[in-house]
C-alpha cells in the first residue's frame, strides 16, 4: 500500500451544521502533506476524525489501511494538537516514560534521555513539568509526539507559540523522520513553510476541497501563483 | 510469570501501563499519605470521647425503671439469699423463657464460677441494632450495693468493677438476635464503602478532569483507547483504595489481635457472627458498589472540563449517596417502611441502603439479590456510559457540556 492515510467520501455533520460536505484525498507514505484552510475550514475536524474523536457522519478515513486504533503499535502515530499541554505535576522523564510505553517503546527511558540530552533538557529530567519555561514545555511536548519513530506524524499548528530556536528544532526534526520515511501531515497558516516543507497540498473552503495536489501542479492550475495568493483568491480578501 | 504478564498486558491493551502510571504518581504524592493519616486520627479522638463517655456511665448505677421486671440467677452466692431479685424465677432456661415471653424485662445469670470466668450474663429483648445497652451496668449496682464493705476475693472484684457482663440480646420469636454479632462483618464494609467515598470522590474526578484541564487529551487519546484509558484509571484508583485502607485496617487488626486476651474485646470477638454466604455477597455488593460510584464520579468527570465545574456536581452526588444515612433511625426501626424501600432501590443511594439493611439483618435474599442485580448493571452502564462521554468530550476544553453523546 502506497498511502498512510486514505479519506474516502468523508461528510462530518454537528446537529444541523455540516462542516464537512465530502472529502477525499490520501496521504502517500513519505511525504509531507500540506492540510490548508482558513479557521473553522474543517481541517482540525478532519484530523479528529481520522484520529478517531469524532465519528464520521458519512464516508472511510483510513490509517494504514486501518481505521485507527491507538493500541495498535504497528502504526504509531505521532501528533502535536493545536491544543496541547502536558501534566504540571509529573517530571518530565515520567511524562515521557508514560506516552513511551503507551507507544510500545521497548526501552523508553533510553529514549526519553537520549532526546533531553539532545534538546539540552538532560538537567531537567528529573524536574516537575510546571517548573519549565513554555519553550521547554514545548521541546517535551515534541519529544512526544516524534517518540517511536512514527510511520504518520501529524502537526496541527505546530509553530504556533514556539520561539525561534524551537521553529527551527521541529523543522529539522520534520526533516529527519522525512528522511526515515516517516510522513508528515502539516496544518499551517504559514504559506512559507508549506512552500519550503510539503510535497502537496489539500486546500479547504466549505467543507470541500477547493485546490489537492502536487504543489507545483496546484499552482499551474492557478496561474503560476504563489500559495499565498492562491490562498487570497479561493477565501477572498476579507476572509482568510 | 513472565509469560502470564506478557498475555495480561497483550490482553489488556494499556490498561496496566495506565495505572502503574496513576498508583505510582499518587503513592509519590505526600498528599496520599497525609490522607491515612487524618482518618485513623479522627476516628481515634472519635474512639475515645465514646470510651470516656462509656466509662462515665460504667459508673453510674443506672435506676430501674418503674414497672421492669428484673430477676438474677445468682448461683455465685454473692446476693443474700432473699434479695427481690430471686424468686421470680429459678433456673437460668426458665428465666431466659420469661424474658421471652415478655414477664421478665431484664435477666441477670451469675454463674457459680464467676470468681474465675469473671463474666456474668445480661438477657433482654433487642429491637434494632440496640448497640450500647447500659442496662447490664445495673447488675454493677446492685452487686456493689450488696457486697458493701465485705472484704473477700470475690467481693474485692465485684467493687473494682473488674468483671464483664455479657450482653444476650433475644427476640420476642424466641431466637438469639445477636443484631450486633451479626451485623459487625456488614457494618465493617459499609465503613470501608464510605471511606472510599470520602476519600476517593476527589481523586476519581482530578483522574478524568486532569487531562482536559491540562490539554492533554488528544495526545493521550492517540496512544491509548479511551475505554483503556477509563479502565485503567478506575483500576488504579481502586488499588489505591485499598492500599490506603489496608493502611488502616492491618495496624487496627494487630491491635485487636494483640489484646484478645482483654475482656472486652474477647467480649466483641466473641458476639461477632460470620456467615460466608453473607460475607461473600456484601463483598460482590462492596465491590459493585465501589464500579458503580467510580463510574458516577469518572461519568461526571468526563462531562465537564475542570475541577472547579467537576465539584459542583459531585457534591450532589454524593449526598445522594449517603442519603441513607440521614434516615440511620428508619433503618434502626425494624420493620421497612416506605422511605426505607425507596432508598433501597433508589441507584445512588441503593448501595449504602442495601448494606445498612444487610448489616440489620432487615433485608431478603430476594431483595438483597434485586439491588445487587440493579448496583451491577448501574455500575457497568455507567462505566460504559463514561467511556464514551469522555471521547466525546475529551477536546472540549472551554465550557461545561451536560449534551450526552449521540449515538451514530
Amino acid at each position: 500500500m502506497k498511502n498512510i492515510v486514505e479519506v474516502k467520501n468523508f461528510r462530518m455533520d454537528f446537529g444541523d451544521k455540516t462542516v464537512i460536505r465530502d472529502l477525499s484525498f490520501e496521504v502517500k507514505k513519505g511525504e509531507i502533506f500540506g492540510l490548508l484552510g482558513a479557521n473553522g475550514s474543517g481541517k482540525t475536524t478532519t484530523l479528529r476524525a481520522l484520529l478517531g474523536f469524532y465519528a464520521p457522519t458519512h464516508g472511510e478515513l483510513l490509517v494504514d489501511g486501518k481505521v485507527y486504533d491507538p493500541e495498535d503499535t504497528s502504526v504509531v502515530v505521532g501528533y502535536l494538537p493545536e491544543e496541547r499541554g502536558l501534566y504540571r505535576k509529573e517530571s518530565v522523564i515520567d511524562t515521557m516514560v508514560y506516552f513511551g510505553e503507551l507507544k510500545g517503546l521497548s526501552n523508553p527511558r533510553e529514549w526519553a534521555l537520549g532526546y533531553l540530552e539532545r534538546v539540552g533538557l538532560l538537567d531537567k529530567a528529573n524536574e516537575k513539568v510546571e517548573k519549565l519555561s513554555g519553550g521547554q514545555q514545548q521541546k517535551v511536548q515534541l519529544g512526544i509526539t516524534v517518540m517511536g519513530n512514527p510511520k504518520l506524524l501529524i502537526l496541527d499548528e505546530p509553530t504556533k507559540g514556539f520561539d525561534p530556536m524551537n521553529r527551527k528544532l521541529l523543522m529539522t526534526i520534520i526533516n529527519e523522520l522525512h528522511q526515515k520515511g516517516t510522513a508528515v501531515v502539516l496544518i499551517t497558516h504559514y504559506m512559507d513553510e508549506v512552500e519550503r516543507l510539503c510535497d502537496r497540498i489539500l486546500l479547504l473552503k466549505d467543507g470541500v476541497a477547493r485546490a489537492y495536489g502536487d504543489i507545483k501542479a496546484v499552482r499551474k492550475e492557478f496561474g503560476g501563483k504563489t500559495l499565498d495568493e492562491i490562498f487570497v483568491e479561493i477565501y477572498g480578501e476579507n476572509d482568510g | 510469570m513472565r509469560f502470564l504478564w506478557k498475555y495480561m498486558e497483550k490482553m489488556m491493551g494499556n490498561v496496566l501501563k495506565v495505572a502503574k502510571f496513576e498508583i505510582v504518581r499518587q503513592l509519590k504524592k505526600p498528599a496520599f499519605w497525609a490522607a491515612i493519616l487524618i482518618l485513623p486520627i479522627m476516628i481515634g479522638v472519635i474512639l475515645l470521647i465514646g470510651y470516656l463517655a462509656e466509662e462515665q456511665d460504667v459508673n453510674v448505677n443506672p435506676e430501674i425503671t418503674e414497672g421492669t421486671v428484673v430477676a438474677i440467677t445468682d448461683e455465685a452466692g454473692i446476693l443474700p439469699a432473699e434479695n427481690p431479685y430471686a424468686g421470680i424465677c429459678e433456673t437460668r432456661e426458665e428465666c431466659i423463657e420469661k424474658v421471652k415471653n415478655g414477664e421478665v424485662d431484664l435477666y441477670y445469670y451469675i454463674p457459680a464460677d464467676f470468681g474465675e470466668t469473671k463474666r456474668a450474663e445480661f438477657y433482654h429483648i433487642s429491637e434494632g441494632l440496640d448497640l450500647f445497652n447500659y442496662d447490664a451496668n445495673i447488675l454493677r449496682g446492685i452487686l456493689a450495693n450488696v457486697v458493701g464493705t465485705r472484704v473477700d476475693a470475690m467481693d474485692a472484684m465485684v467493687l473494682s468493677g473488674g468483671y464483664e457482663i455479657q450482653d444476650n440480646k433475644l427476640t420476642k420469636s424466641g431466637e438469639d438476635a445477636n443484631a450486633l454479632g451479626k451485623a459487625v462483618v456488614p457494618i465493617a464494609i459499609l465503613v470501608v464503602f464510605f471511606m472510599f467515598i470520602a476519600l476517593f470522590g476527589n481523586r476519581f474526578l482530578m483522574a478524568v478532569v486532569e487531562e482536559k484541564e491540562n490539554r492533554i487529551s488528544e495526545m493521550i487519546l492517540t496512544s491509548v483507547s479511551a475505554q483503556h484509558l477509563i479502565v485503567g484509571k478506575i483500576a488504579a484508583m481502586m488499588t489505591l483504595g485499598v492500599i490506603q485502607i489496608a493502611t488502616l485496617v492491618i495496624p487496627a487488626a494487630i491491635l485487636v489481635f494483640l489484646n484478645r486476651e482483654n475482656p472486652m474485646v474477647a467480649g466483641i470477638l466473641a458476639s461477632v457472627e460470620i456467615a460466608p454466604t453473607a460475607v461473600v455477597m456484601n463483598l460482590i455488593l462492596f465491590i459493585a458498589s465501589v464500579f458503580l460510584y467510580a463510574g458516577t464520579c469518572v461519568f461526571v468527570g468526563s462531562l465537564v472540563s475542570t475541577a472547579r465545574d467537576a465539584s459542583s456536581f459531585i457534591g450532589p452526588t454524593i449526598v445522594a449517596m449517603v442519603l441513607p444515612l440521614y434516615f440511620m433511625q428508619l433503618f434502626l426501626a425494624g420493620e421497612p417502611d416506605f422511605m426505607v424501600y425507596f432508598l433501597t432501590y433508589f441507584p445512588p443511594s441503593a448501595p449504602i441502603a442495601l448494606m445498612l439493611r444487610s448489616g440489620f439483618g432487615t433485608l431478603s435474599t430476594g431483595e438483597f439479590l434485586i439491588g445487587l442485580i440493579e448496583v451491577v448493571t448501574l455500575a457497568v452502564v455507567m462505566v460504559r456510559l463514561s467511556v464514551v462521554t469522555f471521547r466525546k468530550n475529551a477536546i472540549n476544553f472551554d465550557k461545561v457540556r451536560l449534551k450526552l453523546p449521540r449515538r451514530k
